[in-house]
């Protein structure tokens, strides 16, 4: 099924494009459909368009599915914008009503069958529903989990303490202790999807030069970190989707998103690193995560030296203080 | 500086193709190369040309292709060293940084050895279908991932045009006087595939046997075969395809149960390894029906016993009637549940894995067993970089006493520790007994041409320990305040856990875990009350049923309630893989839930729903009628 990529992952903004994108194609159908005196009765298409939201999209079309519960609030939300649309006018609520009404009445055959049909079916319905809902259901919990929760004012490493509001990257200042704007995102330029070096025979941009020093050279000293250690969770491409990303819950964090590293100051990633998954405070759920702490295995320069491959692969800044 | 190569003898006549089944380890000329100053290796090529007097059934003769322009390879060298020289290395032998902790190892282009193609066996891959599909989808069941959506088709077709130019140094595609492409005609044979069916499945089962599929892959396919002294041509250890896990099929193409695959795989053999091509002695009918059998052998819904390849028509009838597994399209793997039902058993539990109360109707099919999704334990020393387990089947069933679960897992090995070890059961810091993770490495050659310091080449030579199974859960869940856990791995201090372990030797233990790096309590009086049920290793796999009691000793031990979410964790080891200690598969946070039975009141509150929804209408109709008289009258 490669043909129909599905809305993966946490991807709000494609989401709301497409059902806008979906409405608007409802509301041309429905102008054409009037002009050509075929108009649909707002009735049936609000009935539509609701279904369309929540049985068809919001519940095939996104991977993975949304919780029931939560759709049930999408739903609700969804239904009131439907009844604000269908009862802008007195004129349209009537329009609205009318075939339930119709149907209350029963003035012909087909309504008094249907009346009576529907009578008995939607107590039948509902008390099928409440008592499948009462079947003991063991669904997956849902447990909120604070992705980057607050840090601490101090981080010890190997002996040694770091104030997360004035510790420095070591490889990316200058000998006055500034950041180095140099040593940025500049060399990894986006071209089409992938975001690649800017030019693979300059020992600048290139850290596999042979002549590649200084920054560029400790970009590739982190990488071969990252390809000794990281890899199997956070993923070839940085994106959280290593070899053991499907067996472990938290999910390994997709650095190539907008919302990890690219919105963090590299002393955060730095703690995170050196104190791992058994680190975090509680709203983090240090329990669960797999993330090692990788003062156990890496040495103060070894951590700060992948934190800046990371971002050199991504090609994201990272946010300082100023 | 002179260093020896392995070369590889890259194509195959017909007869060395029939040779090659037995074959475990080719053994080759190499010659002596020099080391430029620049850092480039000089591979040294020994290789005849494929000689097929005429196109093997289904293949035609195809045209090589055309050489890249050189903006293109220009193009793809900045691809390549961004994103591949890291597991692939500088000069495309495999060697990257990456290498050594990988198994199985990144690829070697220089040779122009390339395992998934629609080409005859020996020879080279199409570029612009084989390598790009595997560029696009990845090969799972190893790192390389799928590159799709990360770059643009161009850029995957550009670092084709770099790897295929300049890191394959030993042939070419532009080699006229060597090279030949037969290719596999796929699509047009699919079009008259023979459909899958109860009789295709039942003869495939029969060819597997017939063309000796099964000394490699095992009576059941689970690998288990001739499995563990297999080597490529490079004398890395490799292990023969566990077909019940068609999704770590490396030519799966992120769609596991496509039968397609399997048949070309089947056709054109994987270059490199043992895995010879079938296309000169099968015909392309029996081809179809051995793909079918393999594929209907990949886990589905329902656990058929195949027992030990034995198919018979009842057998062949229920494999055909299962359906797949849902596969998770963020990770390419069986979708997991993290919630483990338990349902009530009537009367005594089950004894062995046969007993029908596994396969209830109560259970959806396929809903009974989970699937627990394992990765190598990669927190604490000693990591586990390779996990040979990547998961188990996990099934539980309770009466008023007692609650037992069934494990199932595929393990090529079965391994059972020889002689004494040095440290007792409980202990877990085994650092100074020797017990050390995989040094990163460095990708040195040894004289012989091998990475000896790779976790590739080692996978054959270590001590061999017990495999194992545990099972972690709280003990005083009850008074976790939520959503707080004992940790995963073996629980902390405040939260101290219940653990259940098994070692093949056949011991079965409870201890009580308070920290990863902490030994083990035994609890002896626990341990007297775990129940070892069963524990055979049977044609690749291990089934393992263990049962406890329901209530045990609230203070010291997980006292199970109905209806209660109790979080587990599971460990395994493969005592082949070195697995022992800390280095192990570990799982993620899953629940086990005894069901209880449907409450009473369900009945009555449905009925009060129902006939509240009665009133309503009464009301609503009444209240319209008299709106109508009201009209009517005025």
């Amino acid at each position: 099924m490669t043909w129909l990529k599905l809305v993966e992952g946490y991807m709000p903004m494609q989401m709301i494009t497409e059902l806008a994108v979906c409405i608007l194609f409802f509301s041309i159908c429905n102008y054409l459909l009037k002009k050509a005196g075929i108009g649909v009765p707002k009735f049936w298409a609000g009935i539509l368009v609701w279904c369309f939201i929540n049985l068809f999209y919001l519940k095939y079309r996104i991977y993975p599915p949304i919780p029931f519960s939560v759709r049930a609030i999408y739903g609700t939300v969804s239904a009131c914008g439907i009844f604000m649309w269908v009862s802008g006018s007195q004129e349209e609520w009537l329009e609205f009503k009318r075939p339930i009404i119709s149907v209350l009445d029963a003035n012909n055959a087909f309504t008094k069958v249907l009346r009576t049909a529907l009578l008995l079916l939607l107590p039948l319905g509902l008390g099928a529903f409440a008592y499948s809902s009462l079947l003991p259901s063991f669904d997956e919990p849902i447990e909120l989990r604070t992705v980057h929760p607050a840090p601490p004012a101090t981080t010890k490493v190997h002996g040694k303490t770091y104030v997360l509001q004035t510790a420095q990257q070591p490889y990316r200042i200058d000998t006055e202790g500034k950041y180095d704007p140099a040593y940025s995102n500049a060399h990894i330029v986006d071209q089409s999807m992938g975001r690649l070096m800017k030019d693979v025979n300059s020992s600048e941009d290139n850290p596999w030069d042979p002549n590649a020093k200084g920054y560029i050279k400790h970009v590739r000293e982190g990488g071969e970190i990252f390809f000794q250690n990281c890899h199997f969770c956070h993923g070839d491409n940085l994106n959280g989707r290593g070899l053991w990303a499907f067996a472990f819950n938290p999910i390994p964090a997709n650095f190539t998103d907008a919302g990890t590293i690219a919105q963090l100051q590299e002393t955060f990633v730095f703690w995170r690193v050196a104190k791992g998954g058994i680190g975090l405070p509680g709203e983090g759920f240090p329990w669960a995560s797999v993330m090692p702490p990788w003062e156990q295995h890496l040495t103060v320069d070894e951590i700060w030296k992948v934190i800046m491959f990371e971002y050199w692969h991504t090609g994201y800044y990272p946010r300082t203080w100023d | 500086m002179n260093i020896e190569l392995i070369n590889t003898v890259n194509s195959a006549t017909t007869r060395e193709l029939m040779n090659r089944q037995q074959m475990t380890q080719h053994k080759h000329q190499g010659f002596t190369a020099s080391l430029i100053a620049a850092g480039v290796f000089m591979v040294g090529m020994v290789f005849s040309s494929p000689v097929l007097a005429q196109d093997a059934e289904g293949f035609i003769t195809g045209k090589l292709p055309s050489p890249f322009p050189a903006e293109q390879v220009e193009a793809g060298k900045r691809v390549y060293f961004t994103k591949c020289v890291w597991c692939h290395g500088v000069n495309g032998s495999g060697d990257g940084p990456g290498a050594d902790r990988l198994w199985p190892r990144p690829r070697n282009f220089n040779a122009g050895t390339f395992k998934i193609r629609h080409t005859a066996s020996g020879e080279l891959p199409l570029i612009d279908v084989d390598l790009l599909q595997t560029v696009t989808h990845g090969l799972p069941g190893s790192a390389m991932p799928s590159w799709e959506g990360i770059l643009s088709e161009d850029q995957r077709r550009d670092v084709l045009a770099f790897v295929t130019t300049e890191l394959v140094k030993d042939r070419s595609w532009q080699d006229d006087e060597f090279e030949e492409l037969h290719i596999l005609e796929l699509e047009k044979l699919a079009a008259g595939a023979v459909a899958p069916s109860a009789e295709s499945i039942k003869r495939g089962s029969e060819l597997v046997v017939e063309n000796k599929c099964i000394e490699c892959h095992g009576l059941e396919g689970r690998g288990d075969g001739n499995a563990f002294n297999l080597k490529d041509d490079w004398g890395f250890s490799i292990q023969p395809a566990d077909w019940h896990k068609c999704w770590n099929f490396r030519g799966s193409r992120q769609d596991a149960y496509n039968v397609k695959n399997i048949f070309r795989t089947f056709s054109t053999g994987i270059n490199g390894t043992p895995m010879p091509s079938f296309a000169d002695n099968t015909t392309v009918e029996d081809r179809w029906h051995i793909a079918n059998y393999v594929n209907h052998l990949c886990e589905r819904d329902a656990d058929v016993d195949i027992a030990g390849g034995n198919v018979t028509d009842e057998i062949a009838a229920n494999l055909f009637a299962a359906k797949p597994r849902g596969i998770d399209p963020l990770t390419d793997k069986p979708k997991v549940n993290f919630v483990i039902p338990s349902k009530f058993a009537e009367g005594e539990l089950p004894k062995d894995e046969h007993d029908p109360r596994w396969y209830d109707e109560r259970w959806d099919k396929g809903e009974g067993r989970r699937i627990v999704a394992i990765g190598g334990q990669i927190t604490h020393k000693p990591r586990n970089f390779v996990n040979r387990i990547d998961d188990i089947w996990v099934q539980s069933l309770y009466n008023e006493t007692h609650v037992t679960m069934m494990f199932r897992w595929d393990d090529r090995t079965k391994s059972v520790q020889e002689g004494e070890v040095d440290w007792d059961p409980y202990e877990v810091n085994l650092k100074d007994y020797g017990i050390v993770e995989q040094e990163p490495g460095g990708s040195k050659f040894d004289d012989d041409g091998m990475h000896p310091d790779s976790i590739a080449a080692k996978q054959t030579s270590y001590q061999v320990f017990n495999d194992g199974l545990a099972f972690q859960m709280p003990i005083k869940f009850q008074e976790l305040p939520a959503p707080r856990k004992p940790r995963y791995f073996w629980g902390d201090e405040g939260f101290p856990v219940d653990i259940a372990k098994w070692t093949a030797d056949g011991n079965l233990m409870a201890y009580e875990g308070t920290g990863w790096d902490k030994d083990l309590e035994d609890r002896d009086d626990f341990t007297e009350k775990l129940n070892l049920v069963k524990a055979e290793w049977k044609d690749g796999r291990w089934t393992v049923i263990i049962s406890r009691p329901i209530k045990a000793d609230y203070e010291a031990d997980t006292y199970i309630e109905l209806g209660k979410y109790i979080p587990i964790n599971f460990f395994v080891w493969d005592g082949h893989n070195g697995d022992v200690g800390r280095k192990m598969g570990v799982s993620a946070f899953y629940y086990l839930v005894l069901e209880p039975p449907v409450p009473a009141e369900a009945k009555w509150y449905a009925g009060l729903a129902a006939i509240g929804l009665v009133i309503v209408e009464g009301w609503v109709l009444t209240r319209r009628s008299n709106r109508r008289k009201e009209q009517g009258n005025s």
